[in-house]
């Protein structure tokens, strides 16, 4: 499984990068390690949620910080139980 | 507008909350304060925090909600405001100034921890204070595993649901209420982040019950720019509607905000997706058009009374614009050009015989117009200096012990925005020494017959095309025995020299002068009034002082309404052409043989009605050939010093008087003792703008040497 590095601080120009990234996986599941994320928002949300939809079998490890980001956007059930499994 | 835009309203409107705050709270400290004032307390310190948790300025947000917490019991009556109260108040605004200004400069949050637990001692006392405390807990697992049952059935209503299974979280508080938020793809797009205003919610005790996310497309077809996605929380029953809108105040065009009816379900991302959101919230389609998340003003609204964009104009929006200070600098760079243009045509047709004409006076009185509203932009109300001194009246108080009472008047009056900036920090100056050395102990002034609690009066106002500013003080009045003492023991002055009230006065101005028995955090360095002097004197203005014994003492600056356009009087002086700026001109005459006296070899003193001052021929200042030599044949122009008092400058004779664009030698060329800058005139030829201060100094600094030596 293709693991991708998501870096401490998801900008707008990292999601792109990101997305190509995910878009470049051809529907194969990947591993995404948020590990080191301290900063992100929104956008990564949506985009994480589109890979559970797109890839449910992908994976996403949580740093502290992206969890308690997902956590206030009643996002972190959904998005990292199956790495936490 | 992007987010820093936004920023930029935000702490516009956080300075007119903070100075509504201290309005108040001197209202309340005079005892004129009523409930209206302590809710304009409330509302500004509210107002503020709202935007920090927009904005996620956490530290400002904290020390709002203590403060706030406070404000809330003072209101409800369960905290008596009293005089402790009041300087707790006072010192909590100046640190809620110093958070506001630390947020906006990028800079390191004040200290607060001292004052928090003060603002939380003194609400301690209150017994309802602990229900304004956010509630920070997550939501509980058990309520979030009925919610993951419920991810397919969408038609629901979560209260009733909620209820109906005894979920314990929501049995906590039966008036819990929803709000529901979408931000729309400018929430994104202008730099803003809505997460942020989510954690703002999670601050005042809302959670998170559900994030719909049908509207989140596979990753083929996302884009990262869109807002796919909105959410459903649950704020407790102490929190109002306004509260959670001044959250969203800042950005309230960009969300789309809905209480208690839920919002219309954002359509499903095709191709429809293999899961959803575990926790969802899609309730039956409501009256309100999801158009509106891109429109502040949903349409026909009449029956979602609940539903808005979050408080959409409530801003006076139109009335203002903001612009770029480097345009606004071009343009009156430009208008700059165009008063030399008319000035250069004027002159072209005044050759012709046509300097009347009905044309050029027309194009003469719109060149005066466009000037003067081209400064008007650039002017600003003074208010905006004046503002900062109670608070430096406030740490003089602690720091000296003395009571002072501020009167200010004529706020409104504008100056030149470079003036106002730069004019506080002499401002300070002035306002220390008249506290710290002004000013009598309260002690010395009931000794003296006066109310133990000294007056300071701050004024300004418009006269003759300067603003004139008062410092006023009504303490003992400036001790000229001691100055004059101090100044000869510093060798500022010769003991056997006979000097005016006024001269004796100004040797306070003199570097290095201080009469201050001890230096303390205050004054008393010898530096201040020096450098106020300066500061003044390059801002264009003069500073005077009026002192009478037991009766206190004035500052008085006359500064110019702006630094570009000013009125100077045309004179020729031999082959050269200079211009003298009115601001120094007291009159001009053509004197008799009797009226000059010469004084030794060089210098001639002229006579004005019993009152000798020295001629100073400008040919020598300037360098100018051929100029004339006999005072009775030319003209002296008396002007008014900043130092060296009154003098008569000798020229040729007088061109013209006008307004003149100043054009700075230090940015075209570099800066030259005794010119000011320079001009263009009519005749588009240049001509040097005379430094009269410099001019007059050096002549009477040429003219003492031989006698020295």
């Amino acid at each position: 499984m293709q693991t991708i590095t998501l870096p401490a601080r998801c900008d707008r120009a990292s999601l792109i990068d990101l997305l190509s990234q995910l878009r470049a996986a051809a529907g194969e599941p990947v591993m995404v390690d948020g590990g080191k994320v301290e900063q992100a928002g929104q956008a990564l949300l949506q985009m994480l949620v589109s890979l559970r939809k797109s890839q449910p079998e992908s994976m996403i490890l949580p740093s502290p910080a992206l969890r308690d980001i997902a956590r206030t956007a009643v996002l972190d059930r959904f998005l990292f139980d199956e790495a936490s499994q | 507008m992007n987010s820093e835009e936004i920023q930029a309203i935000f702490f516009v409107e956080c300075e007119e909350a903070l100075a509504a705050t201290e309005t108040a709270i001197n209202a309340c400290r005079d005892g004129s304060a009523d409930a209206e004032t302590i809710n304009a307390i409330f509302r500004a310190v509210h107002s503020i925090k709202g935007g920090a948790g927009a904005f996620g300025f956490d530290a400002l947000q904290a020390f709002t909600h203590a403060f706030e917490t406070l404000l809330s019991d003072v209101r409800d009556g369960a905290v008596q405001v009293t005089d402790a109260l009041v300087q707790l108040m006072l010192r909590a605004l100046d640190t809620l100034s110093d958070h506001v200004t630390a947020v906006r400069e990028g800079g390191e949050a004040p200290l607060d921890a001292q004052l928090l637990q003060e603002l939380h001692a003194a609400q301690a006392q209150n017994p309802t204070a602990q229900a304004a405390t956010p509630a920070e807990e997550a939501p509980s697992a058990d309520v979030t595993a009925i919610m993951d049952d419920m991810i397919d059935d969408l038609d629901f209503d979560l209260d009733a649901m909620l209820s109906d299974l005894g979920a314990p979280d929501a049995a906590q508080d039966d008036d819990e209420w929803m709000v529901h938020i979408r931000p729309s793809d400018a929430a994104m797009r202008n730099g803003g982040e809505p997460v942020l205003l989510l954690q703002a919610l999670e601050r005042l005790g809302g959670r998170g019950i559900a994030c719909a996310t049908q509207g989140v497309p596979m990753l083929e077809t996302l884009d990262p720019e869109q807002a796919r996605m909105d959410w459903t929380f649950a704020m407790p029953s102490t929190v109002s509607e306004a509260e959670v809108s001044d959250i969203f105040d800042f950005v309230a065009d960009d969300y789309l905000i809905a209480f208690d009816t839920p919002l219309d379900p954002m359509p499903e991302a095709a191709p429809a997706p293999v899961e959803v959101a575990p926790v969802t919230d899609l309730p039956p389609p409501s009256p309100v058009d999801p158009v509106a998340v891109a429109d502040p003003q949903p349409a026909a609204p009449i029956d979602a009374p609940a539903t808005r964009s979050a408080q959409p104009g409530s801003r006076s929006a139109g009335q203002s614009v903001r612009i770029d200070l480097s345009k606004l600098d071009r343009l009156i760079d430009s208008v700059g050009e165009l008063v030399i243009a008319q000035a250069m045509m004027s002159e072209r047709l005044s050759r012709h015989g046509l300097g009347a004409i009905e044309e050029l006076v027309l194009l003469d009185g719109l060149t005066r117009d466009i000037q003067e509203s081209a400064m008007a932009i650039r002017a600003q109300p003074i208010g905006a200096v004046f503002s900062r001194v109670p608070r430096t009246l406030r740490e003089l108080e602690t720091t000296t012990g003395k009571k002072v009472t501020l009167k200010v008047s004529g706020e409104q009056t504008e100056l030149d925005k470079t003036v106002v900036e730069r004019l506080g920090d002499p401002l300070t100056h002035l306002i220390r020494n008249a506290v710290d050395h002004g000013l009598e102990t309260p002690e010395e002034r009931i000794a003296a017959g006066k109310p133990a609690e000294g007056t300071l009066t701050l004024s300004a106002e418009q006269r003759s095309g300067r603003v004139i500013i008062r410092v006023a003080d009504d303490g003992r009045g400036l001790n000229r025995e001691r100055i004059l003492e101090k100044a000869i023991d510093k060798g500022l002055v010769d003991p056997q020299a006979q000097l005016s009230n006024e001269d004796i006065d100004n040797l306070i101005f003199a570097p290095g002068f201080s009469t201050a028995a001890t230096i303390s955090s205050v004054s008393g360095r010898g530096v201040g009034m020096d450098v106020v002097r300066q500061n003044v004197k390059e801002l264009g203005g003069r500073i005077s002082i009026e002192t009478q014994p037991g009766q206190g003492t004035a500052f008085v600056l006359a500064l110019p309404l702006t630094l570009a356009i000013a009125d100077g009087m045309i004179v020729t002086v031999g082959d050269q052409t200079l211009v003298i700026p009115l601001a120094h001109v007291v009159e001009s005459l053509r004197p008799t043989a009797g009226q000059v006296k010469s004084l030794g070899a060089s210098r001639r003193m002229l006579n004005v009605r019993g009152q000798f001052i020295p001629v100073i021929p400008l040919d020598q200042a300037v360098g100018a050939r051929g100029a004339k030599v006999s005072p009775t044949e030319a003209v002296l122009v008396i002007v008014e010093t900043e130092d060296a008092g009154q003098a008569a400058l000798l020229v040729d004779g007088i061109c013209d008087q006008r307004q003149f664009v100043i054009k700075s030698l230090d940015t075209h060329y570099r800066s030259v003792d005794g010119v000011a800058g320079a001009t263009i005139l009519g005749d588009g030829r240049v001509a040097l703008i005379a430094d009269v201060d410099t001019i007059v100094a050096n002549a009477q600094a040429r003219a003492q040497l031989p006698e020295a030596a």
